[in-house]
């Protein structure tokens, strides 16, 4: 009854949200830095490093909040449900070599593809909330990862890296599924906000190993030399 | 004809005196092992002897007394943990023991106590348990662990008897951890568990060697360094934060300074000439908790040696001596009470000798010119 009633207004935010995330996937690349007294890399990935950190606190309030509104048993510090369906969202999970492994291109190329993920997902989130505060706390994040998004792809245009591109047919929509009840989407979303926050403090462990490998090497040695008292 | 019949007639005689011997020392050698619990009230049979047999029970070798006796059953009431021992008794004409039991008094186990914390992130957690209240009798622990479905393996450490080791075979994962302990003893048995996230266990171990020194010329300073915990893996891709905090002995507040990075740091406010007690904690920049507090450090701010009033009466030689001895010891007290003539504040007469000193020297000076 009501999918179907809803229909027409669920085709019109679909393809609202193809169209959203077709731009930020086709996002343009950032222009190129002034050359002169180019200060390289370091100070963009410093920024990125604290964009996450101020986004995971965001995030805190807002999960907390957004929980709140899904009900119990969402809002319970020890719900611990299996992790069914929510198949599409991007997981921050990885072997633990696999990830030390990691190269620069390759570790920057997964965070940048997994926030353009969360953030079509979280525009979708924000379509079906209810009360108008939580609307608006949820479009406040979104340009924040939007920020974050861009200060990433920043830091490859520094370092010569091409942004990612989809390949056709692999673009994300928003699927809410034929029969989706209430409880599954209420559980999609939940698994969307855990997500977001193991996202957000993997990325910052990443940033801090980009932030290590481009600093200079001399700057290591006379750290080291002082914590020795010499 | 006649040998071997007597042979045969000893073979079976002795036969059957070890049957009867046997027999009369019941088939119990090893003690009948039992437990009970603490408060409660037991009733001992002796083996398979009648109610009305005459025996005597004893306990570690000493008699009991006969009141305690219902027939040739021992009753004890409401058990002591003193009661724990080897019960036996004995037929009470023959002493022939009869039987024999090891009785442990003691409880159940009460929901143990687990906790788990990974001090070496990203390689993995350990997960340690004890019971709130002695059992005084032997437990068996069983822990598994499951990371959603699967269930990992948690190896015993090989010095602890009551902690385990999980590795992490995948970081950053949303789902949670469930470790789950269940005790039993020979009373009763007991069971908890925890669920976790990966990141809310992390807790790094102290700081370690945490020195404290002077600064040389600064009476205000004192140079902090120390290092990462060595339990800590990769520093490097998992940078740890501190937090060091600083009183004089003598004064109970402490002071607080937090550093993002870099393993050293300068006090610049300390008090002069008072002894400093310093400590310092870590954390993982973005998750987990703060370690608990290192082993304290404690230093004095450099200060000036004293001019020794009695020493400036002498010639050039002195002065030149003192000047070159002003090298401070790291921590000394401002007086040696052996030296000073009086106790008192030792500032305004080293000022006046200094220039008493310099006046001299100066005119030793042009005397020899």
């Amino acid at each position: 009854m009501l999918p179907a009633a809803g229909e027409p207004a669920a085709g019109d935010s679909w393809g609202m949200l193809a169209c959203l995330c077709a731009v930020l996937w086709h996002l343009p690349a950032v222009p190129a830095h002034n050359r002169t007294g180019d200060p390289g890399p370091g100070p963009s990935i410093q920024k990125t490093y604290d964009l996450t950190r101020y986004l995971e606190h965001q995030l805190r309030s807002l999960a907390g909040t957004y929980l709140n509104y899904l009900g119990p048993p969402f809002n319970e510090p020890d719900f611990n449900p299996p992790r069914l369906g929510a198949e599409t969202l991007p997981r921050a999970t990885v072997n633990l070599e696999v990830w030390r492994s990691l190269n620069d291109r390759l570790r920057l190329t997964q965070n940048y593809e997994a926030y353009s993920h969360l953030l079509c997902y979280l525009r979708g989130l924000n379509r079906q909330a209810a009360t108008a505060e939580l609307r608006r706390s949820l479009a406040h994040f979104c340009t924040s990862l939007q920020g974050l998004l861009g200060s990433i792809a920043g830091v490859m245009a520094a370092l010569g890296y091409p942004l990612p591109q989809p390949l056709p047919g692999t673009e994300p929509t928003w699927t809410p599924g034929p029969a989706h009840s209430d409880f599954l989407q209420k559980m999609d979303d939940f698994w969307l906000l855990k997500e977001l926050q193991t996202w957000l403090w993997r990325s910052a462990k990443d940033f801090n190993r980009l932030k290590k490998k481009m600093q200079p090497p001399a700057a290591a040695v006379t750290l080291h030399l002082e914590a020795h008292g010499f | 004809m006649a040998a071997p019949v007597p042979w045969a007639c000893c073979a079976v005689l002795a036969a059957a005196a070890a049957v009867v011997y046997a027999q009369r020392h019941s088939p119990q050698e090893t003690p009948h092992v039992q437990y009970e619990r603490l408060g409660s009230d037991v009733t001992l049979p002796c083996g398979t002897a009648n109610w009305d047999a005459a025996v005597t029970w004893r306990v570690n070798g000493t008699d009991l007394a006969p009141d305690l006796l219902n027939g040739s059953q021992l009753v004890l009431r409401g058990l002591e943990l003193g009661h724990s021992g080897l019960y036996a008794c004995f037929h009470r004409d023959s002493w022939h023991l009869r039987h024999q039991v090891l009785l442990n008094v003691g409880l159940p186990p009460r929901e143990p106590v687990l906790s788990c914390r990974s001090n070496t992130y990203p390689k993995g957690f350990y997960c340690s348990w004890h019971l709130p209240t002695p059992t005084y009798i032997p437990n068996t622990f069983n822990v598994t662990v499951l990371h959603g479905s699967k269930i990992m393996v948690c190896e015993k450490d090989p010095a602890l008897k009551n902690r385990c080791h999980i590795r992490y075979m995948h970081l950053f994962s949303t789902v949670k951890y469930k470790v789950s302990i269940s005790v039993s003893n020979a009373l009763g048995h007991n069971a908890t568990a925890i669920t976790f996230d990966e990141f809310t266990i992390v807790k790094p171990d102290p700081p370690e060697n945490v020195v404290a020194r002077p600064v040389p010329s600064n009476p205000r300073r004192l140079e902090v360094t120390w290092q990462t915990p060595s339990t800590w893996p990769d520093p490097e891709s998992f940078p740890l934060k501190f937090f060091l905090r600083y009183r004089p002995l003598i004064l109970d507040q402490w002071q607080h300074v937090e550093l993002s990075d870099g393993t050293a740091h300068t006090i610049t406010d300390a008090y002069a000439g008072k002894e400093y007690i310093i400590q310092v904690a870590a954390k993982d920049n973005e998750i987990g908790t703060w370690s608990d507090w290192s082993v304290a450090a404690h230093a004095t701010p450099w200060t000036e040696e004293p001019r020794h009033l009695t020493t400036e009466a002498q010639a050039p030689e002195t002065t030149a001596s003192t000047t070159s001895s002003l090298a401070p010891p790291p921590t000394t007290k401002i007086c040696d009470p052996g030296e000073l003539g009086s106790g008192g504040g030792p500032s305004a007469p080293f000022f006046i000798s200094v220039l008493v000193t310099l006046a001299l020297a100066a005119a030793a000076g042009s005397l020899l010119i």
